[in-house]
């Protein structure tokens, strides 16, 4: 083996062992979110938009200067969320919460919905616990 | 010995293999077991040469009545594997096919643009993932077996692999075109269901995995191994990408559902426009409109 084939190779299994563990980012890529940076946010909910082949938890977040932003996070579908506990009556227009994601990387107010703690009741809400074989 | 006598000679004795080699993956180790499957993979040039050898050794086949079904019933869903083809494949390793150098380029760019961020999914724009990409959705799944047909189903986009039991053949070569699905034939080897899928379009097994051509095939055997499992046995014949045919294991529990609560809705999946996405210039995923931002008209949006 050359040793210019043996340095392609290393570099390919460098690159495998760097990538992160593909996501269940259902349906369609999730390349768009961040793969490690988060972000934490509080607010009320807006809207629970509990679709296919993902939903979206649309969240007012008051921010410094008084304005409000909505931010939407990506969550998978209705059936991934019921197996993971979460339900369309768990978070009610006007829910207050503190919900953490991975933010889009072109500045948008979305993320993807990691987990959230609703204010009431300090439950946690993880969508990805849907995926587990129980 | 005459041309003939040999001829069947060769024949029964790769019956007689064929039927050695699935009874002793019966108890063996994982390992071993994968290993011999993929022997017996390699034994037979075609899926169509591998489906018929097991039938033979099946004698046959038989068909189902309704007061002999097997229990396939409750909702079921992948059990490992995440969304890589084969759920033996190593986390830092690339996909365990064999692949022809122009195919094995093909995934080594994709990983490799992923990872820089670059991906695009074919079924971004709805589009069922077709099989064998079907085997490893991580959704919901159901599993119908009547006498003369039984259906696969995967709840994402609504997708049933109808597979005929009722010992029908394929279509006729002529009037075959490709089919998300493909053409499933199949017959019970006692509580085995054995399926042979020809008329498949081309396709990708899943993210960061190889692509397959229109001329793959597939032969599976399915079986419950346990009260809530059902394993596959699964041989991907494709010659202009594979060198060997790639055989993989997969397997489906049984969900716990005491209280009835699993159920398989319709599934739309166009029905929330924050879904809908575009592949930008360099091949990459992006949102099309988020309805709930005005930043859309000046950020990433394909207008």
């Amino acid at each position: 083996m050359s040793a210019r084939i043996r340095m392609v190779m290393w570099l390919f299994m460098l690159i495998l062992s760097l990538s992160p563990t593909t996501r269940l980012a259902a349906h369609h890529s999730g390349t768009m979110f961040e793969e490690k940076k988060t972000v934490t946010l509080e607010g009320v909910v807006r809207e629970f938009q509990y679709t296919n082949p993902h939903s979206w938890l649309l969240v007012d977040v008051t921010n410094k200067d008084g304005s409000v932003t909505t931010w939407g996070f990506e969550a998978e579908g209705p059936s991934t969320l019921a197996r993971a506990g979460i339900k369309p009556g768990d978070f009610a227009v006007g829910t207050r919460l503190s919900i953490t994601g991975r933010p889009m990387k072109d500045g948008r107010p979305a993320a993807t919905w990691e987990y959230a703690v609703r204010a009431k009741d300090k439950k946690r809400f993880e969508p990805r616990e849907g995926f587990k074989v129980k | 010995m005459t041309r003939v006598t040999k001829t069947l000679l060769a024949a029964a004795l790769l019956v007689i293999v064929t039927a050695a080699l699935v009874w002793s993956a019966r108890s063996e180790d994982p390992a071993q077991r994968k290993a011999r499957m993929t022997e017996l993979g390699l034994q037979h040039k075609t899926a169509t040469d591998l489906y018929r050898a097991l039938e033979q050794t099946a004698g046959g086949g038989r068909r189902l009545a309704w007061n002999g079904m097997p229990d396939w019933s409750g909702v079921y869903t992948r059990a490992r594997g995440g969304i890589t083809f084969d759920p033996d494949q190593r986390p830092g390793t690339p996909p365990t096919a064999k692949l022809t150098p122009e195919y094995q380029g093909r995934m080594i760019k994709r990983i490799e643009l992923a990872t820089q961020g670059v991906e695009w999914d074919p079924i971004s724009a709805c589009a069922p993932p077709g099989h064998p990409r079907w085997l490893t959705e991580p959704f919901l799944r159901e599993f119908i077996v009547t006498p003369n047909q039984t259906w696969l189903i995967n709840e994402m986009v609504n997708d049933i692999r109808r597979v005929y039991t009722d010992g029908r053949g394929h279509v006729p070569e002529a009037d075959r075109y490709p089919l998300y699905n493909g053409d499933s034939i199949g017959f019970w080897d006692g509580s085995r269901l054995v399926i042979h899928t020809n008329q498949l379009q081309a396709g990708i097994y899943q993210r960061r995995n190889p692509d397959y051509t229109d001329a793959v095939e597939t032969v599976e055997i399915w079986e419950k191994t346990t009260d809530a499992l059902l394993e596959v046995d699964v041989w991907v014949y494709d010659p202009p990408a594979l060198v060997e045919p790639w055989y993989t294991r997969q397997s489906y529990s049984r969900l716990d559902d005491p209280d009835k609560s699993l159920r398989i809705r319709y599934w739309n999946c166009s029905e929330n426009q924050n879904n809908t996405v575009f592949k930008t210039q360099d091949g990459a995923t992006q949102f099309q409109d988020l309805t709930f931002t005005g930043q859309d008209d000046t950020k990433g949006a394909a207008k």
